[in-house]
């Protein structure tokens, strides 16, 4: 078992090389943590999503922009890829959830939506990612299909928002339970009320955002034993 | 008083000369969905045709009493001369817009068609420019891409984002060649004869760059472009805007447009009264959502914040409620019966 010590060296480590964007020390760190005994559960959400949580502040700060947040997130997967295939599926690791995640037909932009997946992946989701310029319908049948509990919807563009309001109609009509998150520059809370969604983001450092205050969140749940 | 006509109007404001009224224009499209109904043509006909596009644009301002017209309306039509192809939904429901379906996987492979500025739909932007322009009767406009958001419909937008770091030198190179690209065209435009040219530099407000990086990454290719173009020409900027006003200013257009998320008043007074401001209302909210009640007071708040004519903050969305439109005109020929900071009145 990794003393408390080396504990705190090897996730200040992990935290550091997210917010320095060092992927090589993330994998390294990453790998230490599994041969030392670390849970990676522990690895992942008090070592990596703490980082990204400093990025977040610095982001608020306006330190740092979102190439900064896509080089740090770069540098969270690469610890991900390595701790993820050791998270223990017993212990109550993680969130237990999947979601079905793309950007809308007609739209190809996708960084706000990649931030998104990165939060759920950190969460322990399973992430269903449709990827982008994602016909309406398709939404809806790998909601069914998969029985996931939350669809997030992207638009960067305001000619393609509209095309949220006709998914959240064919998704509620079959499943009301489902919760929806839409996110994209031309979303605001009116648009997201008016379409009938759970949540929204507005832009790609927004959704950052809002991802890692669902991390520190998630975080806290763990920590309270909620 | 003397009544100008729409072109002399647009084409006196933009050289700082007295007008009778503020213009009602746009330097991003202003096709609504009355005049596509007028046609009887699905939205996703209208981009591949001359006479379409030339129709819908001189429809929309002979209904709602437009001064200028603009066109092509999507974003796809150099990258898919460039060799990137383009979805054109013609199946789909409703407005979509064309997108480019592939792009190239980095900077290294970016492989331009060489004969590209005749290729694909670039001929038909080009006659429906020379129709509008030998019409005669409105103010035409013409548009580019700015070379980073140009870029980011060829190649991967976190590549560039990421690459700023990590292959600097990779990254000036193909900026290179996206300005040498907006530059050509641009100028093509001009030469056909449109009243009014506009960079539009969309994904590069501070929502995603830095000050700094805007500084090292945009100014320096709208620099080299600025100095190409003939007058007028026009900058407009996406998102957040208030940290890079400065930085805009000194990019050599003759006016700048904002959308939204830019505070006005604020930017009016670091840029001084001898800069043509331009904007700044929200196109989806105001024409389209708020009812038409509310217009008056969101256009009258845009020309009190300083603008020299009211813009919508990007292209209007096509599915207007008509009768806010309507306010919208209305209002901008009453309360632009004003001078604005850098345009006086006849």
């Amino acid at each position: 078992m990794v003393s408390e010590e080396r504990r705190a060296e090897i996730l200040k480590n992990l935290s550091e090389g997210v917010v320095e964007y060092q992927e090589d020390q993330v994998k390294e760190y990453s790998n230490l943590a599994l041969e030392e005994g670390l849970d990676a559960y522990d690895a992942i959400m008090n070592g990596l999503a703490a980082g990204m949580e400093i990025v977040g502040d610095l982001y608020d700060r306006q330190e740092y922009f979102v190439p900064e947040i896509l080089m740090c997130a770069d540098a969270l997967y690469a610890g991900l890829d390595i701790l993820k295939p050791h998270l223990k599926i017993d212990t109550g690791s993680g969130m237990k959830g999947q979601v079905v995640i793309g950007t809308v037909q007609g739209d190809v932009h996708d960084i706000g939506k990649n931030l998104i997946k990165m939060m759920f992946d950190v969460g322990g989701f399973t992430v269903h990612d449709l990827g982008r310029d994602v016909p309406l319908e398709k939404f809806a049948e790998e909601q069914l299909r998969t029985d996931s509990e939350i669809v997030a919807l992207s638009a960067m563009m305001t000619t393609t928002m509209m095309g949220m309001k006709k998914v959240i109609a064919m998704i509620k009509e079959k499943n009301p339970d489902v919760a929806i998150m839409l996110g994209g520059a031309p979303v605001t809370k009116d648009v997201a009320n008016l379409f009938g969604a759970d949540g929204y983001a507005e832009s790609a450092g927004n959704a950052v955002q809002e991802a890692i205050k669902m991390i520190g969140q998630l975080r806290k749940l763990k920590e309270t034993g909620a | 008083m003397a009544t100008m006509t729409p072109k002399e109007r647009v084409q006196k404001l933009l050289r700082r000369e007295p007008v009778d009224t503020m213009p009602v224009f746009s330097g991003m499209g202003m096709v609504t969905v009355q005049a596509i109904e007028k046609m009887g043509i699905p939205f996703a006909s209208v981009h591949g045709s001359a006479e379409n596009l030339a129709k819908s644009a001189s429809y929309s301002a002979d209904i709602f009493g437009f001064d200028s017209v603009i066109v092509p309306y999507d974003m796809c039509t150099i990258p898919e001369a460039m060799g990137r192809g383009c979805s054109t939904y013609a199946d789909a429901e409703g407005i979509l817009y064309p997108t480019v379906p592939t792009k190239w996987e980095n900077v290294d492979a970016v492989d331009i068609n060489p004969d590209w500025a005749t290729k694909a739909r670039m001929p038909v932007v080009e006659d429906a420019l020379k129709m509008l322009v030998s019409e005669g009767k409105y103010a035409v406009g013409g548009w580019v891409l700015g070379p980073f958001t140009l870029g980011g419909q060829v190649i991967e937008l976190d590549l560039l984002l990421k690459g700023i770091k990590k292959e600097a030198d990779k990254v000036a190179a193909f900026m290179e060649k996206m300005t040498k690209v907006v530059i050509n065209v641009a100028k093509r435009y001009q030469d056909l004869g449109v009243d009014y040219m506009t960079i539009r530099e969309m994904g590069s407000g501070t929502d995603l760059l830095s000050p700094r990086m805007w500084k090292q990454l945009i100014q320096p290719y709208l620099q080299q472009i600025f100095a190409e173009l003939k007058s007028p020409k026009i900058l407009h900027i996406c998102g957040g805007t208030d940290l890079i006003v400065g930085l805009m200013n000194e990019c050599g257009a003759d006016a700048l447009s904002f959308d939204q998320k830019n505070n006005l008043v604020e930017t009016r007074k670091k840029i001084g009264n001898d800069m043509l401001l331009l904007g700044n209302f929200d196109p989806y909210g105001t024409l389209c959502q708020k009812e038409a009640s509310e217009v008056p007071a969101i256009i009258e708040g845009c020309i009190n914040d300083g603008v020299d004519a009211v813009w919508p903050g990007c292209d209007i969305w096509p599915d207007v409620k008509p009768e806010n439109v309507k306010a919208w005109v209305r209002t901008v020929r009453e309360a632009g019966k004003k001078p604005t900071p850098a345009v006086g009145r006849i």
